[in-house]
């Protein structure tokens, strides 16, 4: 019974949660500097990796397909795990377990990924961690974990955020 | 601490795993198309869409089936609005009559008066604010710090089966801010030439996802000058202090907030009021698609006035559940109250037999949204209604929704409201002159409603609501002895009919203009054979015209002027005349952190009218204030 309950389709027409998350996840981009060294080359597009889960999935194309940011498209992957995150600029980590979205944040901890997680997969979190407060989709950032890899965020984006855990001065 | 006490669901993803992760069900794809475009959307305004909620459904504006307007935070601290009822002008759906320094009678579709104002449920945080006295809301002793106020949902109409006891004519649904939004200070003051406001707010963290704040807000308010009513001190001053505290665990969120107030009226040397509430919500996501949440609360208050002096203790419970999918969204709740009163007057001989009273309203609903195709879907709900002072009322309500593009929306509803019995209708006597009226029913509603509401274009957004309101047992008063005592009775049965509409165009980023008018028609007649020597008081006073204009630019980065005009038609018995009165705001953020401003209100003429209340009514006058707001 949980089963069918799991393979249900999402409510129909409703503006989802999933929706607004999907349409953040490109977005974040745009007020995101990364290290020069990885920044996208001209025409090149930015890589928004889906590693594990997938709760997105068509929302996500649709979103990133209107996206544009100074010439650069967003193109959307997936992957099962933290291998081939190697040219990911983004990615969103959901495990199939709090414990394994965790084991997948550690894998990627040393490469300049700004990692996503969701509070609705559990307590681990990445740089930026979705939650739904007051039927609003916010996220908390951990500004000193991006910044450790030379990933800056926007005054505009942390402004945004529930709470910031502040890099050190 | 955080604790993971979330089911062990994701273990199910071995079969999400399998569906290929590219290939959305037709299903999916007909959601996709659905979605309005958020790609137009900043973040700013991502971060503040309502999205598919746990509780009670929230929808996003454009297809609740409903004449519903939302004022957003940002709005009413842009207006010159300082009070929640001041700030309730901002919707165009609403009839706000301020009476005195102190009293307002807000309606929605006719009724408007301060003792026919009973039609009207209004919720701050899901406490109930209606006394079971008379039905009506008593708005002085609603002080809320405007600045923690998330949004006020105005719905006219029955609102639907979610809602609680008296969503007759009208829904005032006001929700502050999640505490972990409010972290950090402000300071706000403003001195105007009849209104001085004080209020201050701190938030703290308390660990990664909860979070606390404490609040506290006062204000002293001149009084009016001389109007209808008779010429009484009815200057009013008091203070509010509270907190609110929000912590995640897990897929749990609970919610704990209490409050404290004071007012002194002195319209009899020692007049006040004073009153507290203590309210816990929890609320839990189950699935992603389904959640419940139960809340509980106790709320009291006692007011004293002109020698009466009237107390109310109300404990409530309340427990819903949602949950979505499988061509339906479902939500059904149950809720308990229970209330005691305690009512005296020595000014003058009419009093309550008994004096005080326990009185328990029950009420129980279920409402499915099932989706006919991917544009048509049927909202079909019914709920039962039971309180001490009336039988079972069964209160069902069809609506459907037609949504032939993402940006258009055309419903139609048909309703059935009731507002059972308050103490005043069955328990009002005073020796010889007026008997309890046992046998007061409740006074009945039938509600047709047609819409639509859309974004015809991309910076224009319109709604437009016709409603045919079918009533009857409505409140009259009759001789029974010859000629006394007088009973009431529910001798008057009519209809009232209506249009409400409004829109608003952002002509340039910097500007945006926003229009609303509701217009009203009323028909009543008494049973045949019947009198009614009140004089048909039960069905207020109502302007047949109401037109709003409203203007907000960003003159400069840091400069904001607020405009709004609104005209108003004049009252019957007695006479008011009609009024166009004018309200403006210039704000200034010097930096981030600090704001100047200063406002206006009534700014047209020196005094108008907007209450024929003999009893009560003063005349609103020009008033102006500066003001700062510190945040740090």
């Amino acid at each position: 019974m949980l089963a069918l309950a799991a393979l249900a389709p999402p409510a129909r027409a409703q503006l989802s949660e999933d929706a607004v998350k999907a349409a953040f996840l490109p977005r974040f981009a745009r007020y995101v500097a990364w290290p020069e060294a990885v920044r996208p080359q001209a025409q090149a597009p930015f890589h928004l990796c889906v590693i594990g889960q997938d709760p997105f999935r068509r929302l996500l194309e649709e979103a990133a397909g209107r996206e544009l940011i100074d010439g650069h498209r967003v193109s959307v992957r997936r992957m099962a795990n933290a291998e081939g995150a190697a040219g990911c600029h983004l990615a969103y980590v959901q495990g199939a377990t709090p414990a394994e979205t965790a084991r997948l944040l550690v894998a990627l901890r040393r490469q300049p990924v700004l990692t996503i997680t969701d509070s609705r997969a559990g307590t681990p979190r990445g740089m930026i961690h979705f939650a739904v407060i007051e039927r609003r989709v916010r996220f908390y950032i951990d500004e000193a974990a991006a910044d450790a890899l030379g990933i800056s965020i926007s005054s505009r984006l942390l402004a945004l955020a529930v709470q910031v855990r502040q890099r050190p001065a | 601490m955080v604790n993971d006490r979330r089911l062990p669901v994701l273990l199910l993803s071995p079969f999400m795993i399998a569906l290929p992760a590219g290939a959305a069900s037709a299903q999916e794809w007909s959601s996709a198309i659905a979605q309005p475009d958020l790609s137009t959307l900043s973040i700013e305004e991502l971060a503040q869409l309502p999205v598919q909620s746990a509780s009670k459904r929230e929808e996003p504006l454009s297809r609740a089936p409903t004449s519903l307007y939302v004022i957003t935070g940002a709005e009413i601290q842009e207006s010159s609005a300082t009070s929640l009822p001041e700030a309730l002008r901002l919707a165009p759906n609403l009839n706000v009559q301020r009476i005195n320094a102190h009293d307002y009678a807000i309606s929605a579709r006719g009724f408007n008066g301060y003792e026919s104002s009973n039609k009207l449920l209004v919720l701050l945080d899901g406490r109930s604010l209606y006394s079971t006295l008379h039905s009506g809301v008593f708005w002085d002793l609603r002080q809320p710090l405007l600045e923690d106020i998330q949004q006020i949902e105005v719905i006219s109409g029955p609102g639907g089966t979610l809602y609680g006891p008296n969503a007759v004519n009208g829904v005032v649904n006001i929700t502050t801010r999640d505490s972990r939004e409010t972290l950090g200070g402000l300071v706000r003051g403003t001195y105007g030439t009849n209104e001085r406001t004080l209020a201050a707010r701190y938030g703290i963290s308390l660990g990664e996802s909860a979070a606390v704040r404490i609040y506290g807000n006062g204000f002293a308010r001149d009084g009016l000058p001389d109007g209808l009513g008779p010429d009484v001190d009815d200057s009013i001053s008091g203070y509010r202090i509270g907190f609110r505290s929000d912590a995640g665990i897990g897929r749990s969120t609970i919610m704990l907030q209490g409050e404290y107030f004071r007012n002194e009226t002195d319209q009899r040397p020692g007049d006040n009021d004073r009153g507290g509430n203590l309210m816990v919500r929890w609320s839990r996501d189950l699935d992603g698609a389904s959640a419940f949440q139960v809340q509980a609360y106790y709320d009291h208050f006692r007011r004293r006035f002109l020698g009466a002096r009237d107390a109310l203790e109300t404990l409530d419970f309340e427990g819903q559940y949602s949950r979505s999918g499988g061509g339906g969204d479902l939500v059904a709740g149950i809720g308990v109250r229970t209330t005691r009163d305690e009512f005296t007057n020595t000014a003058n001989i009419f009093g309550l037999t008994p004096m005080s009273r326990r009185l328990w309203i029950l009420n129980a609903f279920v409402q499915n949204r099932f989706a006919l195709t991917p544009e048509l879907s049927l909202i079909a709900g019914v709920k039962v209604e039971r309180s001490s002072l009336s039988g079972f009322e069964l209160l069902p309500n069809l609506r459907i929704a037609w949504q032939p593009a993402p940006n258009h929306l055309v419903w139609a509803a048909v309703s059935r409201a009731v507002r059972t019995p308050s103490r005043v209708d069955r328990d009002l006597a005073g020796a010889g002159i007026i008997v309890r009226a046992t046998d007061f029913r409740s006074e009945k509603l039938i509600a047709f409603e047609v819409g639509y509401r859309g974004q015809p274009a991309a910076n224009v957004s319109v709604s437009v609501s016709l409603f045919y309101n079918l009533y009857d047992d409505i409140r009259t008063a009759e001789f029974i002895g010859t000629p006394l005592p007088a009973q009431l009775s529910n001798n008057l049965t009519g209809h009232t009919f209506g249009l409400e509409a409004w829109g608003n165009w952002q002509v340039l980023p910097w500007w945006r203009l926003g229009a609303g008018v509701s217009l009203l028609g009323k028909s009543f007649r008494l049973e045949p054979g019947t009198t009614d020597i009140s004089g048909a008081a039960a069905l207020g006073d109502d302007p047949n015209y109401q037109v709003m204009l409203r203007s907000s630019m960003t003159l400069l980065p840091n400069l904001a002027l607020d405009v709004q005009l609104r005209a108003v038609d004049g009252l019957e018995t007695p006479a008011t005349r009609s009024y166009v009165e004018a309200d403006a705001r210039l704000g200034w953020m010097v930096t981030d952190r600090l704001e100047l401003f200063a406002a206006g209100s009534n700014l047209v003429h020196r005094t108008h009218a907007e209450s024929n209340d003999t009893d009560r009514a003063q005349l609103s006058e020009r008033s102006a204030y500066i003001g700062t707001r510190l945040r740090f």
